[in-house]
């Protein structure tokens, strides 16, 4: 029976989780309105050409005369996205021209390759800068170990693996989102996804705590399994992933829309936010990088699933609803790895086949639980 | 199923020169657009699509009792979607023709691939290109010895990283990351593995289900299994044949708290033996915890109530006494419909449809109802027919279902029985005693021979996957040339699939070391020298000077 008091503190934890998930927010949101340093910070940085010795190399990110070849000789070849390390690039100086050319020039302006590439001992800080953004970060790390606290006690509580309804797995994929948005920020230097990515975990948290709270209890008999903490564990990792994707994607798609109305000499709207932000290559990368990740992450999930079916339903694949929209799932972030290989297809068209993924993978937690009934109905809600 | 952009373009240029398209040329064209990059998206895109009518609308495999529904909701509707395979669209021609077309589409990218794969393993990495400058990775230095010397060093130390070397004049050519395209091709055959386990499993496997009264038994031949769905090559002879026994099932219940009434556990109680004659053993089946018998797997998969009546005749004979399995209704209190039919009653036959209540209740309407999953307070209800069950019209009937078109309804009292009480049926048709209750379980009984050859290929693949992922295939070109009194080292870098990135830091750091290990004293400040300090376009300016290196040197 479930552990009443431990079930209490877990429900605090949680409501602890999203205030300190909301001061983060606001406080990236003040980093964005008040820090100007942060493109200046950046700027000290090593031009890009440096020399050998000094570890970094020369031609990393090119110049625009090479930025074209290096599109042309091999689009797929990322090395033009010099890096990922966020605020330092001098996006909001780097202007105009074409995205290819200008993001090139970018990369080159900024520090090429040293934050991403971690190139020994290039001696970048990778914490952030200034005294918002740090503040948010650390407030964001408070939340998510809050976040953690509250699931391991309701873990506690139930002596049982914490994901066995739609109101605990809606804890773990936003908790894992957090997770990944942190570790992101500190390998890709990715702090400004802070506030873009806790704007949806903060409205999934609290509509799971308002809407969908299920008191601490029992799971059916069908999930009293060791599978559950392999195979939901492994969705939970992926999805959290895919929702850090989507969001970079959006971002991305922002970002491009942005850099064509500039180069096209129109008025922007969001050009203060954009300003802050990296080019949409970089950004354009990041998000492929976490579907590389989330991918064989759901790939695997899916086949813990269906050795589960099998153990439990005595068959590995029934087209059973969940099944099915795991599989429409899978099928079109399929579609997107290839779309980003094949000419014409990259960019925007593939970041929105991304995020068609994306609506899939939210159709089957939200949609499938809701209003198809089948042999995953375990949301706990009433029909 | 990387683009094959180089094959869409030869097409695309051999077209106006061939605007006559014969047979093969066509043929050619047709195989080129299936097995494009584009052709394959477009039907993922389309499997995907196709998949959703399978999630929304019932399938015939999965829930046929939904069928049947849908069928009495959408009487207009319901025929029309059975011709189009709504009800059953995983087995439909056209998701077959999607699937198969995407597979073939799929092989024929793939195979090639292989092919050119083990071609390219055995011949040596391409020659190094004239110009490095043009290479997304280029960088240069000054060494120390000459120039072959510089050259035999750099090759060791691309050796020690287990490159494959081309050498020419003044040139070292290097490559490396077979894996990648190892594990993409891995990932893709894997998949035709799967597709192919999945063949397997549908042409020789089998599905039945059986619903056992607990202290009944069966044997696995298709006459005693309710429900069986044989494989394509599948024959009665090919069945295992093993025969259990449940000697009791129980199941026990959550009774407090806000989840008072939902079930625990279950577990089922067997015996079988694996052959006729052979040895019993013993087994609890559970949810989750299947009984594997000869290949073959038994499954728990539903549970219920059988009460058991008895029916003395207007002859007094007894001529029914026996568990009837009623089916339940709801979940909450577990209340389970289900019919008697007595066909051997004289002077006419008797038939009743009834529900049974494991924990009966009268509510305020003055219905009964149950309140619990668990037998605490059993009763069943009966309405009694009699005249023709219609069980000799040929037509085939459900053991669930009473056909009473040919039966008039009779008056019996009690309505609402206990375990142990009788109703006496009126104008001398004989009495029904309700004698009590078994449980029964319903088990699925599955065999797969693909099943094991699926999990193989579907683990591949994710190996593939993440080899593909991981793996970048690189090569690294290194010119050494004599300028004027030195040595100039060029060295540089190309990638093809570095998909999660980081070729980048690996050539910085092949590069500090080529530096270390083949500059010499004056190396370094000759490096600096040929750094101009030009901010405005230093790649440009630096690419130049490699150039024009270049040109001295040959």
């Amino acid at each position: 029976m479930p552990n009443s008091a431990l079930a209490q503190v877990s429900n605090a934890a949680l409501v602890s989780a999203i205030m300190l998930y909301g001061f983060a927010m606001l406080a990236y949101a003040c980093d964005f309105l008040y820090n100007r340093r942060q493109t200046e910070v950046a700027a000290p940085v090593r031009p890009a050409r440096a020399t050998v010795n000094s570890g970094v190399l020369v031609g990393a990110g090119a110049g625009p005369d090479l930025a074209d070849h290096n599109f042309g000789a091999d689009p797929a070849d990322p090395s033009e996205l010099a890096d990922l390390s966020g605020l330092t690039d001098g996006h909001g100086s780097g202007g105009s021209g074409s995205a290819g050319v200008s993001s090139a020039g970018r990369a080159g302006a900024g520090l090429a390759g040293a934050g991403l590439a971690g190139a020994g001992a290039s001696g970048q800080p990778r914490w952030p800068a200034g005294p918002w953004l740090r503040t948010a970060f650390v407030l964001t790390c408070l939340g998510l170990v809050v976040h953690m606290g509250a699931i391991v006690t309701r873990g506690l509580a139930e002596d049982r693996v914490p994901w066995g309804n739609m109101y605990e797995f809606i804890s773990a994929i936003t908790c894992a989102a957090v997770l990944f948005l942190t570790l992101a920020a500190v390998k890709f230097r990715a702090y400004y996804m802070g506030l873009f990515v806790l704007l949806p975990v903060v409205i999934a948290l609290a509509v799971d705590v308002v809407f969908i709270y299920t008191p601490a209890g029992a799971v059916a008999p069908a999930l009293n399994s060791y599978w559950i903490a392999i195979h939901v564990t492994g969705m939970i990792i992926a999805i959290g992933m895919y929702i850090f994707g989507a969001v970079v994607t959006v971002l991305y798609l922002m970002a491009s829309r942005h850099e064509r109305r500039v180069a096209a000499g129109q008025e922007s709207a969001v050009a203060g936010i954009m300003a802050q932000l990296p080019s949409s290559t970089k950004l354009d990368q990041l998000a492929y990088r976490a579907i590389l990740f989330a991918f064989p992450a759901w790939t695997f999930a899916v086949i813990a699933g269906a050795i589960w079916a099998d153990h439990a339903w005595g068959r590995y694949w029934g087209w059973d609803p969940k099944e099915t929209w795991s599989f429409i799932t899978w099928v079109v972030y399929a579609a997107f790895l290839h779309a980003r290989a094949t000419a014409g297809w990259r960019g925007r068209r593939a970041a929105y086949i991304q995020l068609l993924g994306f609506a899939c993978l939210m159709f089957n937690l939200v949609g499938v639980n809701l209003w198809i009934t089948g042999l995953h109905s375990y949301a706990g809600l009433p029909h | 199923m990387t683009a094959d952009v180089a094959d869409v373009a030869q097409a695309a240029a051999a077209s106006p020169e061939k605007p006559r398209f014969g047979p093969v040329a066509w043929l050619r064209w047709g195989w080129r657009q299936l097995t494009s990059m584009r052709t394959a998206l477009v039907l993922l895109f389309l499997l995907a699509l196709a998949s959703i009518p399978g999630s929304v609308l019932p399938q015939e495999g999965i829930d046929p009792a939904a069928v049947t529904q849908y069928y009495t909701a959408h009487p207009a509707l319901a025929p029309i979607v059975a011709r189009l395979s709504g009800f059953d669209v995983f087995g439909s021609p056209w998701f077959a023709a999607i699937y198969l077309l995407l597979f073939t589409s799929l092989a024929g990218c793939v195979l090639p691939r292989a092919f050119r794969l083990a071609k390219s393993s055995r011949q040596p990495p391409p020659k190094a290109p004239r110009h490095f400058h043009r290479l997304p990775q280029a960088t240069s230095f000054a060494a120390a010895r000459p120039a072959e010397e510089t050259l035999e060093s750099a090759a060791g130390l691309l050796r020690r990283r287990r490159f494959r070397l081309r050498t020419g004049d003044g040139w070292i050519s290097a490559e490396k990351g077979y894996l990648h395209e190892v594990g993409n091709l891995l990932f893709h055959i894997a998949l035709l593995g799967l597709l192919g386990s999945v063949a397997l499993g549908g042409l020789f496997g089998y599905k039945a289900n059986k619903l056992l009264v607990a202290g009944n038994s069966f044997a696995n031949t298709p006459t005693a299994l309710d429900v069986f769905h044989p494989g394509r090559l599948v024959t009665a002879t090919d069945l295992q044949p093993f025969s259990i026994t449940m000697t009791n099932f129980s199941a026990s219940y959550i009774t407090t708290g806000t989840q008072r009434g939902e079930p625990s556990s279950f577990n089922a109680e067997l015996r079988y033996t694996a052959q006729y004659g052979g040895p019993a053993r013993k087994y609890d089946l559970q949810v989750n915890h299947p009984l594997n018998v000869d290949g073959v797997q038994v499954f728990l998969i539903g549970h219920g109530y059988a009460p058991v009546f008895k029916v003395t005749d207007g002859a007094g004979q007894v001529v029914f006494n026996q568990p009837v399995p009623f089916i339940p209704v709801d979940t909450t209190g577990l209340t389970s419909d289900g019919v008697i039919k007595v066909p051997d009653a004289s002077p006419q036959e008797l038939g009743f449809s009834g529900q049974f209540l494991p924990t009966a209740y009268e509510t305020i309407t003055g219905t009964v109802a149950s309140a619990f999953p668990a037998a605490e307070l059993p009763r069943v209800i009966l309405v009694g027919y009699a005249g023709n069950l219609g069980l000799n019209s040929g037509q085939p009937q459900s053991i669930y279902s009473l056909d009473t078109a040919q039966m008039h309804q009779i008056d019996v009292a009690p309505k609402l029985l206990a375990p142990g009480q009788s109703m006496v049926l009126p104008h001398g048709l004989g009495k029904l005693t309700f004698t009590g209750y078994r449980q029964w379980a319903s088990l699925a009984i599955t065999y797969d021979p693909g099943q094991m050859p699926a999990l193989i290929s579907a683990l591949a693949a994710l190996g593939g996957l993440i080899m593909s992922f991981l793996v970048r295939r690189r090569r690294i070109f290194v010119r050494a040339g004599s300028d004027g009194g030195g040595t100039i080292v060029e060295l540089a870098g190309l990638t093809r699939s570095d998909a999660a990135g980081g070729f980048e830091a690996e050539f910085a750091e092949l590069a500090v070391e080529f530096e270390r290990e083949l500059s010499g004293p004056a190396g370094p400040d000759l490096a600096r020298g040929d750094d101009p300090p030009a901010p405005t376009a230093p790649q440009a300016g630096s690419a130049d000077e490699v150039a024009l290196a270049q040109s001295k040197g040959e």
